[in-house]
Formats: C-alpha cells, structure tokens, sequence
C-alpha cells in the first residue's frame, strides 16, 4: 500500500527556497495555494487602491486653496497609479488560470472581491480627507512596509515603489491635520470629529485580533513567507507610532481604556465591532453601493476607450 | 545590406531580486542564446547577478531621442514631499508642547510662528 506523501518533493524544494530567503518569480513553479493566496491578497489590494482614490477624489472639486487641490489631484491620481501596477502583478500570477483584470472588476462588482472596510466609509468634512492621507496611509504603510518582506518578489518590488509615493500621501495628510490642529475652534472641531468617526474603521483595516491561535490561512500565509506579521502585531505597531502624535495635538482618541501597559508595552483598547466589519466589507456599509455604483458605470461608460486602446496596438 | 541592429542586443542585469533590471552595455551576436553568453562573460567576470536579459535592439522602442530636453518636468512641488519638510519641526515641537484641547488656539500660539498660508 502506497502512503501518499503530505508535499511534493517540488513542494519541499520550493519551501527550502523561501527559508533561504530566495524570493519566488511569476514564471517559477509554485504551490497552486501559494498562488491562489497571492492572487487574493493582491487583487483585494489592488481594487483597494481602486476604490481607495474615490472617498478622497470627492474633494478634488471642494478642495481650500488650489495647493490642495493640486495635492490632492497628484494623491488620487497615485493610487489609481498603484491599482494599476498591482493589477500587473495579479495578471502575470492568473495567467494560467486565464484570466484577466476583466474578471478582477467582474468579481469587484459581483460582491465576490473585497475592498478594505475603510474606503466604505464617508467624507463628509475636509479633515476626512486629511485623516485618510496622515492615519489610513499610515495604517497602509505598516501593513506594506511588511509586505517589503514578502517571498513574491514582483509584489515586493511593486511595493518599494507604493510605499515611497505614499511617504509624500503621509506628509500631505500631516500637512492638512496640522493646519486644522492650527486653526480655529471650528477647524479643531472638524479635526476632532474626523478623528472620531475614522478610529474604529482605524482599528478594524489591520483585521480581527488573533487571541490565541491563528487561522488556517494566516499560518499558511506564514509559511508561505507571504507575510511575517499578525493582524494583532500591527495594530500594535500602528497604536505605537501615533497614538502619542494624536494626542501631542491635544485631539482626543474615542476610547477611554486605551492604555499602554509599562512593562509589556502592549496597548489595551476597546475592540470595534467585528460584526459591522463583516457587513461593511461585505459591501453594507456606509458608501459601499454608491462608490461600487460609480466604478460600475465608470467601467461601463469607458468600454469603448478600452476598445479603441486595444485597436491602436494593433496598427 | 547586414541589419547591424538586428545583431546587437541590449543587456540588462539585475543585481538582487528587489532591484530593477539595470541597462548594463550591450554585446554583437548572432543569436539571443550567444548574446547571453557573450553578456556573462563581457559583464560578470567578477559581479554577480540573479538575472540576466537580453533585448534586440531593435526590439527597443525609444521615446522623443530627437529632443531629450522635453523630458525635464516642470517644478511639482505639491506631488513631492519637498515642502512638507517643515512637518518634522512642527511635530517635534507638539511632542514637548502638546496641545491642550481646549485653549484658545490664537493666544498659546504668540510668538511660535510657523507657516500658515496654505490653508
């Protein structure tokens, strides 16, 4: 009787690679999970940039002074420039699968790909726009400044290149809550109100703590060298690195237990609503149907450019 | 007449794998297998590589060769962080003063002059 071996010995070579550290290319053999993981990560980032530029972009037109409007335009225009190289990265690992970035919106629009919870949220107020370029690109930089590490080197170089143009997203989002922190009564108002309505959404982008065991697809992902850090461990690190900025500008964070423990230096705080998260990125929250609605007939009105794209290269 | 382009190939050599492939000079061959060896063997003699390409040239196409000065940009600063850099100051001041949430922002701030024409 045959035992059937747990992984291939292509499967083991390929893992004694990644503990090398040897980063795997899109043409080299790999685990078909090690690419279906990748896919998922990638195109969820990928349509994230997507729809990240939309709660922002609707402050190009209502922007203060024409230096933000300029900085903003070049911030929008950033990441759909970061949807756009990640999508290469997806394409080139679908390949054999067939499938194309047609199927990444398809899936978009059908509800089947998720965006991150915080691009379902609203603007209503100029200092959303600034919360999202100093603390969502802050929170996005700690969970790519990982991903730098990651054994797919086409990401990986992807990232060097997203993570640098969003150094200038942070210094702008800076620049814009600091003027407010500046301002008047009801500049700081708006700052503070911002700050409250962002922090759970804040707390919910790195993913539900992982209390004591990891999921299946998590250790995976470990293994896989895909990422080296948990949820928790950069929530951690997220809290670490602002939480006393936040405060040093007198704004205050809507959660009286936050508390760094002296000794472990670990933060408590009061866990969101994990329930709400699960609607908001199964497209029920606040601006989910509107923004998709938008990308839809985006994508629909520009069919014919894409078409027309595509003759030209055929001249 | 001989395609001299069609013999010469364009080499590129990537150093590590989070580096992008740099143009490193080009070899003459009659194949794209022996531009390959011809590469290694001009270009890695002592340098190591983790990939190695090779483009024909005429394979190539190049972008305005006739007028190279329209590449220079004109100044961006608002895509740049060059004039943020006066965050770095304001941030360390506010951690050795913080804020208090509910002064009167146009009295604690006499004398600390910063600049506020952006907004």
């Amino acid at each position: 009787m045959s035992q059937q071996p747990l992984i291939s010995d292509r499967e083991a070579y390929f893992l004694e690679r990644l503990d090398r550290g040897d980063r795997i290319e899109a043409d080299d053999w790999m685990p078909e999970e090690y690419r279906r993981q990748l896919v998922r990560l990638i195109s969820i980032h990928a349509v994230s940039e997507i729809m990240g530029a939309l709660p922002e972009k609707e402050w190009v037109p209502r922007a203060p002074t024409l230096y933000r409007k300029l900085a903003i335009t070049a911030k929008v225009q950033d990441e759909v420039g970061h949807g756009q190289l990640l999508i290469r990265v997806a394409e080139d690992l679908m390949r054999p699968w067939g499938k194309t970035r047609d199927d990444i919106m398809e899936d978009l629009f059908a509800g089947r790909l998720k965006y991150h919870n915080v691009f379902h949220m609203a603007t209503p107020t100029w200092a959303d726009a600034g919360i999202i370029g100093w603390l969502v690109d802050g929170a996005a930089v700690i969970t790519q400044g990982m991903s730098l590490s990651c054994s797919y080197a086409p990401y990986a170089r992807a990232l060097q290149r997203i993570v640098e143009e969003e150094g200038f997203h942070i210094q702008h989002g800076e620049s814009i809550c600091l003027a407010l922190a500046e301002g008047t009564p009801m500049q700081r108002a708006m700052l503070q109100d911002a700050l409250t309505r962002w922090w759970p959404a804040l707390l919910m982008f790195f993913g539900p703590p992982e209390k004591s065991e990891l999921s299946t697809n998590q250790l995976r992902n470990l293994r896989y060298r895909i990422r080296s850090k948990t949820n928790e461990e950069l929530r951690q690190r997220f809290f670490s690195k602002y939480v006393h900025r936040i405060r040093s500008l007198g704004l205050q964070i809507p959660d009286r237990t936050l508390a760094q423990d002296a000794v472990t230096k670990e933060w408590h705080y009061q866990q969101p609503d994990w329930d709400l998260f699960r609607q908001i990125v199964n497209n029920h929250g606040p601006r989910s149907q509107e923004r998709l609605g938008l990308r839809r007939t985006t994508y629909e009105e520009g069919a014919w450019v894409r078409r027309m794209a595509a003759q030209a290269s055929s001249v | 007449m001989r395609n001299l382009d069609s013999e010469v190939y364009e080499v590129f050599a990537q150093s590590d794998s989070l580096s992008p492939h740099v143009h490193v000079f080009n070899v003459q061959a009659s194949s794209p297998e022996m531009a390959l060896v011809l590469a290694e063997e001009n270009f890695f003699r002592r340098a190591e590589f983790v990939s190695l390409w090779v483009v024909r040239r005429d394979h190539i196409h190049h972008l305005g060769f006739g007028d190279r000065d329209g590449f220079k940009k004109t100044a961006k600063p608002y895509r740049t962080t060059d004039d943020y850099k006066y965050l770095r100051d304001k941030w360390r001041y506010y951690r050795e003063h913080p804020m208090n949430p509910d002064a009167d922002r146009t009295s604690t701030q006499g004398g600390h002059e910063h600049d506020f024409t952006r907004d």
